[in-house]
């Protein structure tokens, strides 16, 4: 059975490279956990099928993350979308619900709470 | 000889007699005469007193209705008069015509209390008198023929008040004034049918006149009075309407200066949450790898609660900034429109704009903040009322909508005019706080206005077109 693939598409390096390396340490060899450099790679490896769980920031001023949730949303419906994000509010809330998102998350959140909701998101 | 003597002594004697019956004649000529010049001076005499006297009364109405300020008074001293005008008359009634001019009233008469008498304009002799162009005189067949035309109910009526019944002449005078028809004045005759004279008209038409006159200036005061009252209660409405609408404008300027605040808050704390959210986290990872007894760790604990503190205070103005939960409740956006429109009223009317509200009645209720609505609709609708300076057409209308891929189901309120209408140039701006095109403006009404719908889940678009109007789309989601 292949190893769980976690991709991040976070703008914030730091914020990024947090999540990777946290929810790398916690869940160890279970799931390979990579950032991607930007919404337009995140996307070519999805529709290659090579992620089991997007974790993704929409939120700010650069709409290309909440386009890639659009895109996958019609392309890879079945595709679990985990959303970490510090620009929440209820505008965003509902768009994500209703782009199919079943994982919506605010920061800061401590990384032991993000990598319950991760594991669960991996099935 | 003897029968030549007597001759002449006959002849004497015949014309002693004759002479006697001449002068017995000339004194009966002399005494008709007398009685004739008599009758003929008294005949000359009798007219010069009556009119002395009609003219003594004429001016005492004159006096009596200058200072007579209720109408019913007027009325009470018109008939009182009028049979002193004419003495020997059985009745003088007053009518006057009701508001809707379709029925005549009895409203004065001098004889006594008036029974309750309604007569259509034509109708017997007050509603000829009524139609009439002057006064007129009606004796013998041609009041016979008026009476009939009332029922039994009206003839009882004027039973009770006309004695001896029924009367045999009649004076009839129309009370009008600048062609307006205001009511008849009816003197009933006597038994006998000569009572009245065509001389009498002009003085019937004469006290006719001065009560219309007189009515019709205690009419208008009543309705300068009634204007006035109107005028006073319509400028105390508009005061107090004024008052709400600088009060919600106050408000809605306050509450926008906050709202700038709050967003700036907002925003400051959006951004501080990914480094916050590194910061904390990377403090964990560094936590994981430190032995239990190292003597970093209190100073490491330190920073994590520190930073603890800071995701706390940055989550309550995350809190301050939104519609707190207890302000929220169900909200009926259809009534709060129409309380909306209500509130700015009176500025719409003093702009020349009118309104068309068409509102969806399967446009329900939904959970939020209705103050903060009220705010959003208020500045849309005081920005339409700005967009048509010479006056024009405000529409508000709702709708519900179902899900798209934009948006979940939900509702849209549409705020339309048809004034200038908005440069392309500045659309893209907006909903941005302090962009403005109003030189009085703070450009903040828009942004807060997006704001408040942004936090109930919703969003607002425009769309306008330069010389055509404007219209504001606001989506809020059902709840």
């Amino acid at each position: 059975m292949a190893v769980p693939h976690i991709l991040i598409v976070d703008n914030d390096p730091a914020a990024a490279l947090v999540t990777q390396r946290g929810l790398q340490m916690l869940i160890g060899s279970e799931a390979t956990i990579d950032l991607a450099h930007s919404a337009g790679a995140a996307w070519l490896s999805c529709v290659r099928g090579e992620v089991s769980l997007l974790i993704v920031d929409p939120g700010g001023t650069d709409r290309s993350t909440a386009a890639l949730v659009k895109a996958l949303h019609n392309e890879r419906p079945n595709l679990p979308v985990l959303v970490l994000t510090a620009y929440d509010t209820p505008r965003l809330r509902n768009q994500m619900r209703n782009l199919g998102v079943k994982f919506y998350l605010a920061k800061p959140i401590d990384l032991p709470e993000l990598h319950k909701i991760v594991t669960v998101a991996v099935g | 000889m003897q029968s030549h003597r007597r001759r002449p002594v006959r002849t004497h004697a015949r014309g002693q007699h004759r002479m006697m019956r001449l002068l017995a004649r000339i004194h009966a000529d002399t005494q008709r005469i007398a009685i004739l010049e008599q009758q003929l001076t008294n005949r000359h005499l009798l007219p010069q007193t009556i009119l002395s006297g009609r003219l003594n009364v004429i001016q005492a109405i004159c006096a009596a209705l200058l200072v007579t300020q209720e109408i019913e008074a007027i009325l009470r001293i018109v008939v009182r008069e009028a049979n002193t005008l004419f003495p020997g008359a059985s009745g003088a009634l007053l009518y006057l015509i009701d508001d809707k001019d379709e029925h005549l009233i009895l409203r004065a008469t001098n004889v006594g209390k008036p029974m309750p008498l309604i007569i259509r304009p034509g109708q017997g002799l007050s509603g000829r008198a009524f139609l009439a162009p002057r006064a007129m005189l009606v004796v013998g067949p041609e009041v016979e023929s008026a009476l009939e035309e009332l029922d039994a109910e009206q003839i009882d009526a004027l039973q009770q008040m006309i004695h001896p019944w029924p009367p045999t002449s009649a004076l009839l005078a129309p009370l009008r004034i600048e062609g307006q028809r205001l009511g008849a004045l009816v003197m009933y005759g006597s038994a006998s049918a000569h009572l009245f004279l065509p001389r009498d008209l002009q003085f019937i038409q004469s006290i006719s006149d001065l009560a219309a006159v007189a009515i019709s200036a205690r009419s208008q005061v009543a309705r300068t009075a009634a204007l006035q009252r109107d005028l006073d209660q319509t400028q105390t409405l508009h005061a107090e309407a004024q008052a709400r609408l600088n009060a919600a404008q106050a408000q809605l300027l306050q509450s926008a200066k906050l709202a700038a605040v709050g967003e700036l808050a907002a925003s400051v704390a959006h951004e501080i949450n990914n480094p916050l959210y590194a910061a904390r986290n990377s403090l964990y990872l560094v936590e994981q790898d430190l032995p239990a007894d190292a003597p970093q760790r209190p100073f490491l604990t330190i920073a994590q609660s520190e930073l603890g503190r800071i995701a706390r205070i940055i989550t309550r103005m995350r809190e301050f900034y939104r519609p707190a939960r207890d302000e929220l409740d169900t909200t009926p956006i259809n009534e709060l429109l129409e309380e909306t429109i209500e509130l700015v009223q009176t500025h719409l009317r003093h702009g020349q704009v009118g309104v068309q509200s068409a509102f969806d009645p399967a446009v329900g209720s939904i959970v939020a903040h209705a103050d903060q609505l009220r705010q959003v609709f208020l500045n849309l609708m005081l920005n339409a009322c700005d967009a048509m300076p010479d006056g024009g057409e405000l529409q508000i209308r709702t709708e519900i909508t179902a899900a798209t891929e934009q948006h979940s189901n939900g509702l849209n309120v549409f705020v339309s005019d048809t004034g200038t209408g908005i440069d392309p140039e500045h659309l893209p701006h907006l909903f941005e706080p302090f962009y403005t095109t109003k030189p009085q403006g703070t450009g903040l009404g828009l942004a807060i206005s997006a704001h408040i719908i942004t936090q109930h889940g919703g969003f607002i678009t425009v769309e306008s077109s330069l010389g055509k109007g404007t219209t504001f789309r606001i989506f809020l989601p059902a709840t």
